[in-house]
């Protein structure tokens, strides 16, 4: 285990999807306070699906309002939720058949206490102050604690239904990127050379993926701070979600000299888009001592987190293309 | 057309551990050498590479195409890889092998849950406009599940805490188990609850962990092992992604698979079934029929280590090594995926007579 914190980071997006004949109509009076289910072959299914699950046919929109009242079929009491949870607090999940329906539907119970919890017992729909267009617009209580409430209706029909997806991961560094993350901290690179074939790998994976052989801290080696461009993409940022770049910038690969697998995705800033080719040589300048930080460093991909300032022309000639075409794509 | 003759001639796995200090390809590296070793074949002699994982775990888009350095990188291979529990990819090498012009696939499943919350993970899984927006969970439908069987009488928490103790302590032989303990029925029962009727020792540990199997076809079994291992079918069944369609107490999909199979056409020494909680193994049990002398999940099962994408498959390396060892001669693999035993797979091997 090395002393340097773990990587972290938040895997995060809003999904937005299109709802559909069913879902839509169901969300929309969700939303207005009903809940409906669809008839299918003499039953009511809901939640309301596209289609017949005996058959797989499309079933007519023929929907029919169900609840808000039910019965709790089956229940678990939830003692520590997650954060995806609906409540903080200890709930229920449970599988409930609302009154005039045939199938049950899965939700939460806001019941305060394992206690209230049964078997068979009536729960009531509540809805949410503020609604989102979403399932989660309404949850359940025991009836005799529900309230009664009066819903602004909302306008227009629910046609996207959106969910934050947010997922955070932390690991530490394996020993083999920590050793590189520290080299960057003291200004230099450290890659792993492979017994069996010979090649340098910078960052290093911890093992040699054409010989399948692990590789350990005897197999460090110190590469240069200078390389050659061998391949380079220009991004256009899309005003994506999360996007926090607005001008087009370089990404670049650079073999380091001493190395055989090019340090991939740096960002260079430096130097004009227009100027900007493979085959130019370039020196990593690293940070003072006291500034050079792992930032998003991990054990994936690698890069060289904030612990280099930029990526200067030596002024050296270019490299040849015939030199580089193994790493050119 | 007549089915090929397909065996197991190798397996490994690596143990199932709460956090593994390094990546998932360098688990299958490790797994990959010691199939080579052991069968003395080279890497480039391996026709097909087929992996099962899960990009979700480790939070990272195409994890499953770094996976693949595990196999080693050159010379190129004819490679697939299903988002599934590594079972699945051993299914789809089966079926690729049935063509009759390759004879040797290298199948895998590999996962580290360490990195992320499974809890949060896998309720996306589920239905994305009425489930997953209430973080619906595995844990939690494993509680509804367990509900249900209690209520319809069909088991007691008592069930539940012989099924853990009877895993926790078979796991205690278990080399690769991560939890394994000798613990009474009566004092589990003593534990608090976790997701009620469920208590925490009712739920799988949080795993890292990989296994992997070499398949061969016909002829070329015989002359790669002593004792290949036959997979005699392998059948998937799914159920609706609904849970208010299913009953929870029963799985028809798993039973269904049992009859294509003709399980029951002999006996059935060995039963490792890949019940996540421990309320799954009864379902399973009355769902396929099995009593004794049918040995149930002598490895200790999910519930003493629970790689998962890998788990399934270490259900079949598990019975694969009891046939080779000779204490089984036929056994049953199953695998599961989705909320409470929503798609089962089984998988029917036997030893030479």
């Amino acid at each position: 285990m090395s002393d340097l914190p773990p990587a972290s980071f938040t895997l995060e997006y809003p999904y937005t999807r299109s709802t559909g004949p069913v879902v839509g109509p169901f969300l929309t009076a969700l939303r207005d306070g009903r809940i409906l289910g669809i008839r299918c072959r003499g039953r009511v299914l809901c939640p309301p699906l596209e289609f017949d699950p005996k058959t797989g046919e499309t079933l007519a929109p023929d929907f029919v309002e169900v609840g808000p009242g039910g019965r709790v079929q089956s229940w678990t009491w939830i003692a520590e939720p997650a954060r995806t949870h609906p409540f903080a607090e200890p709930f229920a999940f449970a599988t409930i058949l609302l009154d005039g329906a045939d199938t049950a539907l899965v939700h939460a119970v806001r019941a305060g206490s394992i206690d209230e919890m049964s078997t068979g017992m009536r729960v009531r729909a509540q809805w949410r102050e503020e609604r989102r267009q979403s399932i989660a617009d309404v949850f359940f209580v025991p009836e005799a604690r529900a309230r009664e409430q009066r819903l602004e209706p909302g306008r227009g029909e629910v046609e996207m239904t959106e969910q934050l997806i947010s997922l955070s991961y932390s690991e530490p560094l394996y020993p083999h990127r920590a050793r590189y993350a520290k080299g960057l901290l003291e200004g230099r690179f450290i890659g792993q050379k492979s017994p069996v074939s010979g090649k340098v790998y910078l960052p290093s994976k911890g093992y040699d993926l054409l010989e399948r052989v692990r590789l350990t801290e005897a197999d460090d080696v110190v590469v240069a701070n200078t390389g050659t461009v061998v391949s380079y993409t220009v991004i256009t940022p899309v005003q994506y979600y999360g996007q926090k770049e607005t001008e087009p910038s370089i990404r670049a690969s650079i073999l380091l000299d001493g190395a055989d697998q090019p340090l991939g995705q740096q960002d260079i800033r430096n130097i004009p888009i227009a100027k900007f080719r493979a085959g130019m040589r370039l020196r990593a300048v690293f940070k003072p001592p006291g500034e050079r930080e792992l930032g998003e460093l991990d054990n994936r991909w690698g890069g060289t987190g904030s612990a280099i300032s930029r990526w200067e022309p030596t002024g050296e000639p270019d490299v040849p293309f015939e030199k580089i075409a193994e790493h050119n794509w | 057309m007549t089915a090929q003759e397909i065996a197991i001639v190798a397996f490994a796995q690596t143990p199932a551990v709460r956090q593994y200090g390094d990546s998932e390809p360098a688990m299958l590296m490790d797994l990959t050498n010691q199939l080579l070793a052991e069968t003395g074949l080279e890497r480039k002699e391996i026709d097909f590479t087929i992996a099962g994982s899960c990009d979700y775990l480790s939070g990272l888009p195409f994890a499953f195409v770094m996976n693949v350095d595990g196999f080693g990188a050159w010379p190129p291979v004819y490679e697939s890889h299903v988002e599934m529990d590594g079972a699945w990819a051993l299914f789809e090498a089966w079926v690729r092998l049935q063509v009759g012009d390759i004879d040797i696939a290298l199948v895998a499943g590999s996962g580290k849950s360490s990195p992320g919350k499974p809890r949060e993970i896998f309720a996306l899984q589920t239905n994305p406009y009425y489930c997953a927006p209430l973080g619906l969970d595995p844990v939690s439908v494993a509680g509804l599940q367990a509900r249900a069987l209690l209520d319809a009488g069909k088991a007691s928490e008592r069930d539940f805490a012989e099924v853990v103790s009877r895993s926790r302590r078979d796991g205690l032989a278990n080399p690769n188990a991560q939890v394994a303990k000798d613990v009474s029925v009566d004092a589990l029962l003593k534990e608090p609850y976790f997701a009620a009727p469920l208590r925490r020792h009712d739920l799988p540990p949080i795993s890292d962990g990989a296994a992997a199997v070499l398949v061969a076809r016909g002829e070329r079994a015989r002359q790669l092992c002593e004792r290949p291992i036959w997979i005699r079918g392998i059948d998937h069944r799914i159920e609706s992604s609904h849970l208010g369609l299913r009953d929870l107490t029963d799985s028809p999909s798993t039973r269904l698979a049992a009859e294509k199979l003709g399980v029951h056409d002999g006996p059935i020494d060995v039963a490792e079934l890949c019940a996540r909680y421990s309320p799954e193994e009864i379902v399973l049990r009355l769902a396929l029929g099995l009593r004794a002398p049918t040995r149930i999940n002598p490895s200790g099962g999910p519930l003493c280590g629970h790689p998962v994408m890998a788990t399934g498959l270490v259900r079949v390396v598990e019975v694969a090594r009891r046939i080779r060892e000779g204490s089984a001669r036929r056994g049953l693999a199953h695998a599961t995926s989705g909320p409470a035993l929503q798609q089962n797979l089984l998988c029917l091997l036997e030893g030479d007579a």
